[in-house]
């Protein structure tokens, strides 16, 4: 059946349904006594989408070796927001239960707890250590801080009231969650998407790519002790940033993706800028190559195998960097024809991880170049007529493969569902650290750069 | 690492002044002199997400780089809330962040002041929804000197609505 892709239930009439998504299909089971099977002894990232149902929905998981709560912090009362019968705006606080923490004990062996808040500008998220003295033992993610109820938000709303919102899922991925809702809304209304309109999506989910591209190349060897970089990388990230800022009015391409930009009225500022971001990038890669200090702490640092990768069905950047080929861009015509080309490197270090970027940067670069010159105006299809059912649809977002589903009823949404490539990507992040000393985590952490907002919605 | 400094001493400075129009530079000076007569030349902020999309982080991340240089005015952002004047706080203020927020603001010495950044500090503004897993409402848990908006502001607009906060500031 190969790569679990994502686990969650929705109601079909008054019934809860399990849907398991793996990577040959989607398998759909009606739940009998509020009872499911737990399959995280054979994909261990399940563990996570079963936690969260449980929370959501009380449905009991058989066999599971983790019953913890995972959305549902310390103060949180026992409800279940996601049944239909739940509909409550607010919510009271109820006094401390203590979360138990997966903890390695024995004499000498010490707990670090880091988070929520944490000593950069990055986003909330906790992080709990087993020590023995510098070595980690083992590192517990666990985050859910962000929890919005961003899936219980959309309930009810049409297609079109929902683009705002998860434009501002996570905002670093913004063009990637637009596209995916884009998809399903042409999957609705049972239209062709225009070729152009296509391409100046690609156009803009790989600006998008580069911006979060060029600011890792800095923050990377920033925490490994190279701070020059980390001056360069966010120069190149602010040159991006503005251009994507001309060409779609936002910073982060906010509610650009469903509209007719003119990107071809502004092909020549497009190319100024593809040929002298080629250059710089060539140029600190030649650079950064010459730092053996540098490389000392990138090279070995964080290491996934490739067998773990697989086990734990990786996406994104960090499965590419351990050999695993997993790219949603491959299956595209569009990516093909404009000369995309995966990225693939075989250690699984910190190291690998940084040249994935290096030359998906270089790569995406090449594309744009490609995907401008073809690009003709279009205008935006005037349907409105969204036909009922469920739509998924998958977009490669800067850090890996994000899905999305919508189930309509009545031209509502019935159910929004959307599985972050961090999702998935943070399960295995402990898997990176037992070779590794504390002070090595930021820069392994870095060097996956996940969302905390995707994952938490 | 010749190829470095031939570029180090051949190119000119890159990021100066490049788009920053006269204006950014007018409030540059005055950030820089209100910091040093009502901050004593360093103002700590400690930038607080309690439910944000992660723009805004980027954004004031993106202050600190080159073409910005907020060090260069005396405005740092510090590591601790213990170390800051200035809490910076974006983000919705979900329900499992709001205790850790509150925490937060009790940490900092006094005195203290608490700036909100990006439309969905103010639920009303923001495209969220009130929902159960949302506490909202910053200004009644924390009392909040000033607000800056947009979604996401740009660093300029940040930059700006520090100055405005300076000016409003009586000393």
């Amino acid at each position: 059946m190969g790569r679990l892709i994502a686990r969650f239930v929705q109601y079909n009439n008054q019934n809860l349904e399990l849907v398991d998504v793996f990577e040959s299909g989607c398998e759909k089971k009606i739940i009998k006594d509020e009872k499911i099977d737990s399959i995280s002894k054979t994909y261990p990232t399940a563990r996570w989408f079963e936690r969260k149902i449980k929370d959501d929905y009380n449905v009991t998981i058989q066999g599971a070796y983790d019953n913890r709560v995972l959305l549902h912090h310390e103060r949180f009362p026992k409800i279940h927001p996601m049944r239909k019968e739940f509909n409550k705006k607010s919510i009271d606080e109820v006094d401390f239960t203590p979360y138990p923490y997966e903890v390695i004990n024995g004499e000498g062996v010490f707990n670090v707890s880091v988070g929520p808040i944490h000593a950069g500008i990055i986003e909330p998220g906790h992080f709990h250590f087993s020590q023995a003295g510098e070595q980690i033992l083992h590192l517990e993610v666990r985050h859910f801080y962000k929890y919005r109820g961003i899936e219980k938000m959309c309930e009810g709303k049409t297609i079109e009231e929902i683009e705002k919102i998860v434009a501002r899922i996570s905002g670093n991925e913004s063009v990637a969650y637009q596209s995916a809702l884009n998809s399903i809304k042409f999957q609705s209304l049972h239209v062709k998407e225009d070729i152009n309109q296509q391409l100046q999506n690609a156009i803009l989910l790989e600006l998008e790519r580069l911006v979060h591209h060029f600011t890792d190349i800095g923050f990377i060897p920033n925490d490994g002790g190279f701070g020059a970089a980390l001056s360069l990388g966010s120069k190149y990230a602010e040159d991006s940033k503005e251009i994507l800022n001309h060409l779609s009015g936002s910073r982060f391409g906010f509610d650009s993706v469903s509209q007719s930009l003119h990107l071809e009225n502004k092909k020549d500022m497009l190319l100024e800028f593809v040929s002298n971001m080629t250059k710089e990038i060539e140029w600190f890669e030649d650079w950064v190559s010459d730092i053996p200090s540098l490389w000392d702490r990138l090279d070995t640092t964080g290491p996934l195998s490739l067998k773990e990768a697989k086990y734990y069905g990786c996406v994104g950047v960090v499965a590419r960097g351990s050999g695993l080929s997993n790219d949603v861009r491959n299956k595209s015509e569009i990516y093909k024809n404009y000369g995309f080309k995966e990225a693939r490197d075989s250690v699984g270090d910190v190291a690998s991880r940084f040249k994935i970027r290096l030359f998906e940067i270089k790569n995406s670069l090449q594309m744009v170049k490609n995907m401008i010159r073809d690009l003709k105006s279009f205008d935006i299809s005037t349907c409105k007529e969204f036909k009922d059912g469920e739509f998924d649809s998958f977009v490669e977002s800067s850090i890996g493969e994000l899905y999305m589903h919508i189930k309509l009823k009545d031209g509502l949404i019935e159910r929004f569902y959307v599985r972050d490539p961090s999702f998935i990507n943070w399960q295995a992040l402990h898997l990176m650290m037992p070779k590794d000393i504390i002070a090595d985590f930021p820069l392994i952490n870095k060097s996956c750069d996940l969302s905390y907002a995707g994952n938490d919605l | 690492m010749i190829r470095f400094w031939k570029k180090r001493f051949t190119s000119k400075i890159v990021t100066d002044n490049l788009k920053l129009d006269t204006e950014m530079i007018e409030i540059k000076k005055e950030l820089k002199s209100l910091v040093a007569k009502k901050f004593a030349r360093s103002l700590s902020i400690r930038m607080v997400d309690s439910g944000s999309c992660n723009a805004c982080e980027s954004e004031c991340n993106a202050l600190s780089n080159p073409y910005y240089n907020l060090d260069r005015l005396g405005i740092s952002f510090v590591a601790s809330p213990r170390h800051a004047d200035v809490l910076l706080v974006s983000g919705v203020n979900t329900f499992n962040m709001n205790h850790h927020l509150i925490d937060a603001y009790n940490q900092m010495p006094s005195p203290k002041y608490v700036i909100t950044v990006g439309d969905c500090t103010k639920l009303e503004d923001s495209v969220f929804d009130k929902t159960f897993a949302i506490a909202g409402e910053i200004d009644k848990k924390i009392p909040v000197s000033y607000h800056i908006k947009g979604c996401a502001p740009t660093p300029n607009e940040i930059m700006k609505g520090l100055l405005m906060f300076l000016k409003s500031f009586p000393k």
